[in-house]
């Protein structure tokens, strides 16, 4: 079994991970930042533009992940799953696989030859299934590393990839590797799902095509999305009215997410500001129950989005049809005047789902989680990064749900806590 | 060095356009961009990549250092200030000296503006960067200075993230100086009553602390002291702290985090009826009232209480023309994030205490947001919390009669209904404005936001930096954040401020000002002209066998602005990086065509 | 574009608290005239009287420096500065060149209507 020895053992690649793996790295200490997905940069990636600057989320994000691939004190074990965690005297042992690609990764030139010859079409999981990609293909434009992935079980083993490939890389036998990594601490980064489509049978997400999570809607958004452009799923049409359903996994008790995920009335905004720059002529409503711009500039950010002629509307979405032509047609309750619930009908509906923990089983390590599966800090107000084992951190959505730039901050919190945790154990040893 | 003995005709400049996936190459033709720049003098190759930042593009550079003997580098993407650094590295990597690079903006400043004349667009994309290749070929490879950093950390302020910000530095092995105003540690956290989301009483968390902080000798607390100047630069900033007693310490930091926390907003008077009555009250003086009062019945200056109104967002999300403005004229058009939860805690408090006390919320959006907080909200609607939602471009009118309190607001829950209320006593849920630290900012001369809180450089790239290098921002300094959130920011400035002080030195922009020996007089005028006194002065110097009066610069304290290279006759200094004769090699692409 | 190549406006812009001001206008997608070119310096301070001259010698039509004025990083700069710029209004009288086509203010981080503004009156002045 391979064996790495490290200081921090970092749980989960996405800004949180990217951020903590930098700071506790540039503090001189040694990193394994650990993804289970090919490539690391997690959620924020597939991002279009983020509020309330409206960077574009590929220009935050690529240069961190660059920054994370090339520094000499961080190691990026991507396609890498932890199966085991357990606390020793010294630190912690993780056992992880370190999944096959089936290929050389020294050998690969990220040519993409393979790619463009395999017949192959699966589901792409980074478009959340609005196009397909080839069964062996660089999981998106901006991957980090630029390494093809072979879908062995899509696989129909016709040997094009291998004809064509120039530095004869594609090993189908190749077998997965158990690694042992030594940490002295850990970081948690695990960051979060969303609430799924069909939590709220009352949607009817799953049936109705247009009806669409509002991941797939910054895909659509995307400058490099999947079509380039904002049209809706089932037939390609432009859609000219665009509703958003606030908390549809949020607050909510039916579907046992009673929190507010603290993020989607800014995202819907976001992305209905993006919508009226695209689509000028496009109805744009929000259906919500409260507009939650808490951060900094996002009351601004809220007002502005006013000013430009989107529709706010204070009201609960009962339940969601469809009509002949699949166009979903909303039954409101509105709460801003005494009427009777009405049918209203939009080209499209992003439902804005909310955050729920990506990992809920730390396997082995016995890490205390609150109700709704995020790790629990063991004293909110002395150090929030802490969890009930010393030695273990955590930070950003796997704690809770966050934005983006509270995400951020909480990373170097978590790594300043890691960093200061290795010299108080290393300083008693000495 | 020996780059710079480089000829003409050895200078060989790549140009890499990015495409920032559509938002430059919407507008601007990037395929005529490439076709005209790879015709220019001096130029070997000229690329274009959708995300030129990304791994693959960043590879395209390397790849041509190294395997085509590129050695001047021009990016033509988005604002220095996102990615000049990334670039720079990617040189680095490639073996090539970072500062070889000119970073052009044709997207802020060309394609987002320009989007009504693509061709106009393309044009000046096409003459900026002729102008920056024209600016890199007479750029010389510079070196980073490295300054000595003193190994200790000063942090102005003492409320919750000062302290915690104090005791992670000291954790990492950093000397600490905490600068309080105030008699003791605390900030805002001295007073009476509980705080969420730990229903700790608020003194316990600052006791908490204050024992970590008071048995740490790394950790030197200065409580009732004013710093009343501060110069240097990172590394080695000069502190002067005025003590209780009036004596004047002076003390060296090598970086400083600015926890200057938050002042509650005040309430003009009669604004909402304060001051108007003794019965109404802002937040914080009825959280301690609260916590002071106690038996079956709510009992204030003799009158009984039966019932509470709340208003939400006093001196938070107000609006130009319904709002009175602040001193310097504008309306606080931000949200303080904290005052709902707070609002609603307290309420949930009082309904413990004295559950037969009635409670009216108005409100215009109730932000709960997160797990807690939102079952605060819950709590306080199965404590029968009657809640009431205004229209966001009205407020609630209030007057007295008698010894009531009379609410009337216009309900959206009721549709629009207008209703009036009346109540024993009224609290006001006042929000966070930035301290007055007009005096800080001015001696480290910080950016500072449109809503006056403090500006960090950016809210993702780099959330806790400030525009000054070395000096760090943590919690409400920032932005309005309830106390886990300051904890957080606290931290990470912890962090940053920890990896700058890591290494014993420093590494500084080589941006500073240059003497040609040759050419140079010794006449004196650039010290005359200099802004800061001791960075360059006259000295002798033996050159070819001669005793020779010139100008010397002192590159740790010289700050690079210019000033001494517009009065020399000479041309004999000049500004590393900036040079004279490249901006007029600039002017000369620009106007060619 | 015809317009680019009769007149050409040079924009003097400061890391501190211009060029990221113009950016914030890019940002806000406020559209502006193409002939305006930016430069990105310390500060207008290294700038000798003579370059001014030179740069309407060699074909620009107006230059706006846009300085950081009080929020300058460099204390006393911007009295320097000030000073320079006088001077250089005299020579450009003696010369017979419009003062009017040499512009000195100050934009900060996210003074998008004034950046506008000194823009649209400096298309005025050279369009003349």
């Amino acid at each position: 079994m391979k064996e790495i020895n490290i200081d921090v053992a970092v749980i989960g690649s996405g800004i949180a991970g990217l951020e903590a793996s930098l700071d506790v790295a540039d503090a001189g200490y040694k990193v394994a930042l650990i993804e289970k997905s090919p490539s690391i940069g997690g959620r924020m990636i597939s991002l279009s533009k983020v509020f309330p600057t409206l960077d574009c989320a590929s220009c935050i994000t690529t240069p961190k992940m660059a920054a994370v691939s090339h520094h000499p004190f961080i190691n990026m074990m991507t396609y890498t799953e932890v199966r085991e965690i357990k606390k020793n005297d010294d630190g912690f042992d993780l056992y992880a696989i370190k999944k096959p690609r089936y290929i050389n990764e020294g050998e690969c030139i990220s040519c993409k030859k393979c790619e463009e010859v395999c017949p192959v079409y699966i589901e792409d999981d980074f478009e959340h299934e609005l196009s397909p990609k080839k069964a062996i293909s660089i999981p998106f434009t901006n991957a980090v590393p630029q390494l093809p992935v072979l879908d062995m079980n899509k696989c129909i083993r016709c040997g094009a990839c291998a004809r064509i490939c120039p530095k004869d890389c594609i090993d189908y036998l190749q077998k997965a590797e158990e690694i042992h990594i030594k940490a002295h601490s850990v970081i948690i980064s695990t960051g979060y799902d969303i609430t799924p489509m069909n939590a709220k049978k009352e949607y009817n997400a799953i049936s109705i095509p247009n009806v669409i999570s509002p991941l797939q809607m910054e895909r659509l958004l995307a400058p490099h999305g999947p079509y380039g452009k904002v049209i809706r799923p089932s037939d390609g049409k432009i859609p000219e009215s665009i509703a958003y359903v606030q908390c549809a996994g949020s607050r909510d008790k039916s579907i046992g997410v009673p929190y507010c995920s603290r993020v989607c009335c800014m995202y819907a905004i976001k992305q209905a500001m993006l919508l009226s720059g695209s689509l000028p002529l496009a109805d744009i409503t929000i259906y919500y129950m409260d507009i939650r711009a808490f951060g900094k500039g996002y009351e601004e950010f809220y007002s502005e989005a006013r000013a430009m002629g989107i529709n706010f509307v204070k009201a609960k979405v009962a339940r969601i049809t469809a009509d002949e032509k699949g166009s979903p047609v909303l039954r409101i309750e509105h709460q801003e005047e005494a009427s009777k619930p009405k049918e209203i009908k939009h080209d499209l509906v992003v439902l804005s789902q909310g955050m729920i923990p990506a990992v809920r089983d730390f396997l082995g390590l016995d890490l205390e989680i609150n109700e709704y599966g995020f790790v629990s800090s063991r004293d909110k107000t002395l150090n929030p990064s802490q969890t009930n084992i010393d030695g273990v951190f955590v930070c950003g959505v796997a704690r809770g749900p966050k934005d983006i730039p509270d995400t951020i901050a909480d990373a170097g919190s978590a790594a300043v806590s890691a960093v200061n945790y290795i010299k108080s154990i290393k300083g008693k040893s000495l | 060095m020996s780059d710079n003995n480089l000829n003409e005709a050895q200078k060989r400049v790549g140009v890499y356009v990015c495409h920032c996936g559509g938002n430059i190459s919407d507008v601007v033709d990037i395929k005529k961009i490439v076709d005209e720049i790879s015709k220019y003098h001096s130029v070997v190759v000229a690329r274009d990549y959708v995300f030129m930042c990304s791994s693959n593009g960043q590879s395209l550079i390397e790849d041509d250092i190294k395997n085509m003997g590129i050695n001047r580098i021009v990016v033509a993407a988005c604002m220095p200030s996102l990615h000049e650094l990334t670039f720079r590295n990617a040189i680095q990597r490639a073996g090539l000296n970072p500062y070889l690079y000119e970073h052009i903006n044709i997207r802020e400043q060309v394609s987002w503006v320009h989007k009504d004349n693509p061709q106009g667009a393309t044009s000046k994309a096409i003459l900026l960067i002729k102008a920056g290749v024209e600016k890199v070929l007479m750029q010389d490879p510079l070196n980073a200075i490295r300054v000595n950093a003193e190994h200790r950390v000063l942090i102005i302020g003492g409320g919750i993230s000062g302290m915690r910000a104090a005791v992670s530095s000291a954790d990492n092995g950093i000397e600490v100086v905490i600068v309080e105003k105030e008699k003791k540690l605390g900030g805002k956290l001295n007073r009476d009553g509980y705080v969420y989301p730990s229903d700790e009483k608020a003194v316990d968390i600052v006791n908490k602390f204050s024992k970590k902080i008071l048995s740490n000798p790394l950790i030197k607390v200065y409580t009732e002291s004013e710093i009343i100047n501060i110069g240097g630069y990172v590394g080695n900033f000069d502190i002067k702290i005025k003590k209780t007693d009036g004596d004047i310490d002076n003390i060296k930091a090598g970086s400083i985090i600015v926890a200057t926390g938050f002042d509650h907003y005040m309430p003009y008077d009669g604004e909402y009826g304060y001051k108007k009555s003794d019965y109404v009250l802002r937040l914080k003086e009825f959280i301690e009232l609260l916590s002071k009062s106690d038996g079956l019945e709510f009992v204030f200056k003799g009158k009984k209480i039966n019932s509470i109104g709340f208003i939400h967002c006093v001196g938070s999300r107000q609006n130009e023309g319904i709002d009175a403005p602040q001193a310097d004229g504008k309306v606080n058009e931000y949200c303080s994030r904290v005052c709902c939860t707070s609002g609603i805690y307290t309420m949930n408090k009082l309904k413990e205490k004295f559950p037969d006390v009635n409670v009216y919320d108005v409100y215009a959006d109730i932000r709960t947001y997160g797990m807690e907080s939102e079952s605060l909200y819950e709590i306080a609607s199965k404590h029968d919390v009657i809640f009431f939602r205004r229209p966001l471009d009205e407020r609630p009118q209030i007057t007295f009669e008698g010894d009531k309190i009379k609410i009337t607001t216009t309900d959206i829950l009721s549709f629009n209904e207008r209703l009036e209320m009346e109540v024993d006593m009224l609290v006001l849920l006042t929000g966070m404005k930035p301290s007055e630290i007009d005096d800080i900012s001015g001696y480290l001369k910080l950016s500072k936001s449109t809503n006056r809180f403090l500006q960090e450089v950016h809210p993702k790239l780099r959330p806790v930096e400030m525009n000054i290098n070395g000096v760090f921002a943590a919690g409400t300094s920032l932005s309005p954040m309830d106390i886990t959130e300051s904890l957080q920011s606290a931290q990470t400035a912890a962090m940053k401020s920890a990896i700058l002080l890591s290494n014993p030195d420093i590494p500084l922009d080589p941006f500073v000002a240059v003497v040609d020996e040759e050419r140079c007089t010794g006449c004196g005028r650039c010290v005359e002209e200099c802004l800061y006194s001791g960075a360059v002065t006259i000295t002798e110097k033996t050159i070819d066998g001669n005793i020779k009066k010139v100008a010397y610069v002192n590159p740790a304290m010289c700050k690079g602005c210019g000033a001494c290279v517009a009065v020399c006759s000479e041309r004999a200094i000049d500004l590393n990086g900036s040079r004279l004769s490249q901006f007029e090699a600039m002017i000369d692409a620009i106007v060619k065509e | 574009m015809q317009q680019n190549n009769k007149s050409k406006i040079l924009i003097i812009a400061t890391n501190h608290s211009s060029y990221p001001g113009a950016n914030a206008v890019g940002q806000a997608h406020i559209s502006y005239p193409s002939n305006t070119y930016i430069i990105r310096v310390p500060d207008p301070v290294m700038f000798p009287e003579d370059f001014y001259i030179n740069s309407f010698k060699k074909g620009i039509s107006g230059i706006i420096i846009m300085s950081s004025g009080s929020d300058c990083p460099y204390e006393g700069a911007y009295k320097r500065l000030s000073k320079r710029i006088e001077n250089v209004y005299i020579k450009m009288k003696e010369l017979n060149i419009s003062t009017e086509r040499l512009r000195l203010t100050t934009i900060c981080t996210v003074c998008r209507e004034a950046f506008i503004k000194e823009i649209s009156d400096m298309e005025r002045i050279v369009s003349k």
